[in-house]
């Protein structure tokens, strides 16, 4: 999927610090190196920086100080005061939100082909043909001319996933893409993710549900106090945690999970 | 006193004539104040505080005055300043389009805040460039969300426009003036141009109720 060697980093944050203000620090001196292919899952507290975390990567955000490099080049730096972001490097990483961030003004195959027609010249017709196909794949081609406000939650979140799809990203972020649906659509958004992951697609994700985190991540990290606390496979983070503090949170979610 | 609409019948065409009026007048007026307001509403959402202040002025001005008064200084000192006649229907046109652009420009200025934070980013996570997000982006959504508002602006002008018969202007509310006057049965006539304003106006606030569901439910999403 990309020409990077396999030793070196996708995604690599060094020493980043974000607050937002002069008095909230969320982020303080996070390093975290993603390896391609790789599938994070972001997990910590309520209010720990998880969702500041992917915005920083999705170059929505300025920071303070750190930097961070995609496939191996710089992508974003803080230089004094100023945040300098490669808008090149930004065009390669998708991301999808909590909230549907459809437009609502067009319909959901409209949705689809504004960027790849605006952004990088592709024909309608190329760009629609390339939209129905991915809107095919995940099972809503009748919905190609519907409005958003016509969809469900989750058909909203498959099609905010597609929409994404449509520009080629080599990583894709996902914040809480779930948290916002009615229980019973959340299977069917997961599904499409882990679609996405059997394909090879690289993700870091933040999600509360950790049967899914389990199922899809090759690497969970457990950010608090705006560091990684702990970071390895899920199976020990999730599992059997080394550190103290992740070991409470997990407790606390299964506990909470019933 | 007997009440006798049937006279009213006499002055049919000089009733249809002031409608006529009224309605060129608003039309014009709403218009060209849409385009303005959307201009002013667009510069006041401006960082660069040059663009930005002159037309906050600019509305807080007219939006602070009686646009009765707004109308005597167009009629009035506007020729003086100009040095030029201006005919009665150019100068309440003038005076009528810089209120309702002062007016629309608060229902564009509103619409364009309700575009959230959440589709800007959307827009950088896409990668689409400033223009596009302006062009396809935010202003069709800021428009399509004014449109309520703006048609009770338009409403609300049609009958605001009745103003124009204090500085002479041979509108419907002049026409029914003079009548009323000239046959000394004001509440015949009166009620009677009243019933016309109303005949016009209720259809279009019905609409704006219906638009407005529409246009919440869409844009909900
Ligand atoms: N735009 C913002 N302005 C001010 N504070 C913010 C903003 N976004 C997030 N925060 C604060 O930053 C902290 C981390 O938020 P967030 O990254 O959303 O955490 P998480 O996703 O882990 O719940 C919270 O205390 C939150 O209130
Ligand atoms: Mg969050």
């Amino acid at each position: 999927m990309t020409a990077i060697p396999q030793d070196a980093a996708l995604v690599r944050i060094t020493d980043l610090h974000k607050g937002y203000g002069a008095h909230i620090k969320v982020l303080r001196g996070l390093n975290i190196e993603m390896k391609p292919g790789e599938r994070v899952v972001v997990i910590g507290p309520s209010g720990g920086g998880k969702s500041t975390l992917l915005r920083v990567v999705m170059g929505l955000e300025e920071i303070q100080q750190g930097s961070v490099t995609f496939a191996g080049k710089p992508y974003i730096s803080a230089e004094g005061s100023k945040t300098r972001i490669d808008t090149e490097q930004r065009k390669k990483i998708g991301m999808v939100f909590q909230h549907y961030t459809l437009f609502p003004h067009l319909t959901v195959l409209q949705n689809l082909t504004l960027a790849p027609r605006k952004v990088h010249g592709v024909s309608r017709s190329a760009a629609e043909d390339r939209g129905r196909a991915i809107l095919a794949r995940f099972g809503l081609d009748a919905k190609a001319d519907a409005y958003p406000s016509q969809l469900s939650g989750g058909q909203k979140q498959r099609v905010a996933i597609a929409r994404a799809l449509m520009l080629d990203p080599q990583l894709m972020l996902f914040d809480e893409v779930t948290s916002a649906l009615d229980p019973e659509l959340v299977a069917e958004v997961e599904a499409v993710i882990l679609q996405l992951a059997s394909q090879g697609m690289p993700m870091m994700m933040v999600t509360h549900d950790m049967w899914f985190a389990r199922n899809v991540a090759s690497r969970v990290i457990f950010c608090a106090g705006g560091v990684v606390v702990e970071d390895g496979p899920p199976e020990q983070v999730l599992g059997n945690p080394k550190e103290e503090r992740t070991r409470e949170f997990i407790d606390r979610v299964f506990h909470i999970k019933g | 006193m007997e009440l006798d609409f049937s006279i009213l019948l006499k002055f049919a065409d000089a009733l249809a004539l002031g409608l006529w009026t009224t309605l060129k007048l608003t039309v014009l007026c709403v218009a060209m104040g849409t385009a303005l307001g959307f201009l002013i509403g667009l510069a006041r959402a401006s960082e660069n505080a040059l663009i930005r202040i002159p037309a906050s002025a600019f509305v807080e001005f007219f939006r602070g005055t009686p646009v009765l008064i707004q109308l005597f200084w167009i009629f009035f000192c506007l020729p003086l300043v100009l040095g030029v006649e201006l005919s009665n229907l150019a100068s309440a046109t003038i005076a009528l389009t810089l209120y309702m652009g002062a007016i629309t420009s608060e229902t564009f200025r509103a619409s364009l805040r309700a575009v959230g934070r959440e589709q800007m980013d959307a827009c950088v996570a896409l990668g689409l460039p400033r223009s596009v997000q302006i062009l396809h982006v935010i202003l069709p959504q800021a428009v399509l969300r004014a449109v309520p508002t703006l048609l009770s602006n338009c409403i609300s002008l049609f009958k605001e426009s009745a103003l124009v018969s204090a500085v002479g202007m041979a509108d419907l509310m002049f026409v029914g003036q003079n009548i009323s006057n000239n046959t000394a049965r004001p509440i015949e006539v009166l009620t009677a141009v009243a019933c016309i304003y109303f005949i016009i106006a209720f259809p279009l606030t019905r609409l704006v109720t219906r638009i407005e569901g529409r246009m919440l439910r869409k844009l909900a999403a």
